[in-house]
């Protein structure tokens, strides 16, 4: 199974609409307590763990602002 | 911003005017999406008409036309016979194109020029602040109709398919992933493709129409009213429980319009050449 290494939100444009947190399956999101530069309170992916990385945040963010990066593949005995 | 919005928006633009929540930024993604999927960036050019949805194509780096409040398809058509290698694209709303600018999508369609109209559909005219649209349902509530719309409502892909459109699709945001399948095949197609979209607009739809202005109720209420019916026939039924069809609606090849300039052109000159007395 996939996981993620980390989800990156670009606080110079996110306006904290939470349709993140709304998309996910896994439900990855709560709503945080920073303020991105827009001056809106920011979804942070507190369950990261949870993390499938099926790219469905990344794809339905109205402001293009959220990146998934996959953990590299390990190999099964590492 | 994502790797998708790095390669290809216009950075200085940059953050989208759109209100939080907007369906106008998935669109935008979605449809960078077909493209990088297509790798055609260098062969578009967009026009755009007036309304928050004809900003979608203003942050790509792509040569835009913005024009006039519903003139973005007549440009194109200036466009696409000015500088016909090029995949031209349209961004207007359902303001842009169904209400001042309706006279020129049937005219377009009609004539099916190779081009594609994406028309964003959130019911209302949203940049203005909330009035009603030819598509806004009857009974609604909005700026300019406090008790209630009276007026029935104008169905774009019914128009597109009665005036002579040959690819005519309709998804809505909750549907992004069918809608960037249909804009691939709407950059291949020779001819008139109209492709209208259901978005959420939070702020005003939401509000006035829907009863909420947060965007997982809008794009939730999406997900629950637009249903897969690709059968023309059974539009009535869908439509009679308050639903909006969507689907691939139609595909096909007929003579495009600039060709058969061309192709006329050709004729005239080899009648001529063969001393006819015109
Ligand atoms: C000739 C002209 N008439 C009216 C306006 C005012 N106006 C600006 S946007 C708009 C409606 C836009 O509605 P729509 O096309 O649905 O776009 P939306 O904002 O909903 O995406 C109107 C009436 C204008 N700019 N120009
Ligand atoms: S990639 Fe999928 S599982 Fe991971 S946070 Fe985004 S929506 Fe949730
Ligand atoms: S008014 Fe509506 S359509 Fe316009 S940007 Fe705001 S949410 Fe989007
Ligand atoms: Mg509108």
């Amino acid at each position: 199974m996939k996981n993620a290494e980390k989800i990156e939100i670009d606080r110079r444009y996110c306006k904290g609409c939470m349709l993140c947190k709304y998309i996910c399956p896994c439900d990855v999101f709560e709503p945080g307590q920073t303020r991105s530069d827009l001056d809106y309170l920011m979804p942070q992916p507190i369950r990261i763990e949870n993390c499938r990385v099926c790219g469905l945040c990344e794809s339905n963010c109205p402001d293009m602002v959220l990146t998934v990066f996959a953990k590299e593949k390990r190999k099964e005995n590492q | 911003m994502n790797p998708l919005g790095e390669k290809y928006l216009r950075k200085e633009f940059l953050p989208f005017l759109f209100c939080p929540g907007c369906g106008d930024g998935m669109i935008v993604q979605a449809f960078l999406q077909a493209v990088d999927d297509l790798g055609c960036i260098d062969d578009l050019a967009l026009t755009a008409g007036i309304g928050c949805s004809a900003w979608i194509g203003v942050y790509m780096n792509v040569d835009i036309l913005k024009v006039l409040h519903g003139r973005a398809i007549p440009a194109a058509i200036g466009l696409k016979a000015t500088q016909p290698s090029r995949k031209v694209v349209t961004f207007t709303g359902d303001g842009d194109c169904l209400a001042i600018g309706g006279n020129h999508l049937l005219h377009a369609a009609r004539r099916n020029i190779d081009m594609t109209v994406v028309m964003v559909n959130n019911q209302i005219y949203a940049m203005t602040g909330g009035q009603v649209a030819p598509s806004t349902v009857v009974g609604s509530k909005t700026q300019t109709t406090p008790y209630g719309n009276i007026e029935k409502q104008l169905d774009g892909c019914k128009i597109a398919l009665a005036a002579g459109a040959t690819m005519v699709s309709r998804w809505s945001t909750a549907h992004l992933k069918p809608l960037i399948k249909t804009f691939k095949n709407a950059l291949n197609h020779k001819g008139f493709s109209y492709i209208e979209i259901m978005s959420q607009c939070p702020v005003q739809t939401g509000r006035y129409l829907l009863g909420s202005g947060s965007p997982q109720f809008n794009l939730q209420w999406l997900k629950d009213h637009c249903v897969k019916e690709e059968d023309p026939s059974r539009w009535l039924e869908v439509e009679s429980q308050g639903k909006i069809p969507v689907g691939d609606f139609l595909r096909i090849e007929q003579p495009e319009f600039m060709e058969e300039v061309q192709r006329m052109n050709q004729r005239v000159k080899e009648e001529q050449g063969k001393g006819g007395d015109r």
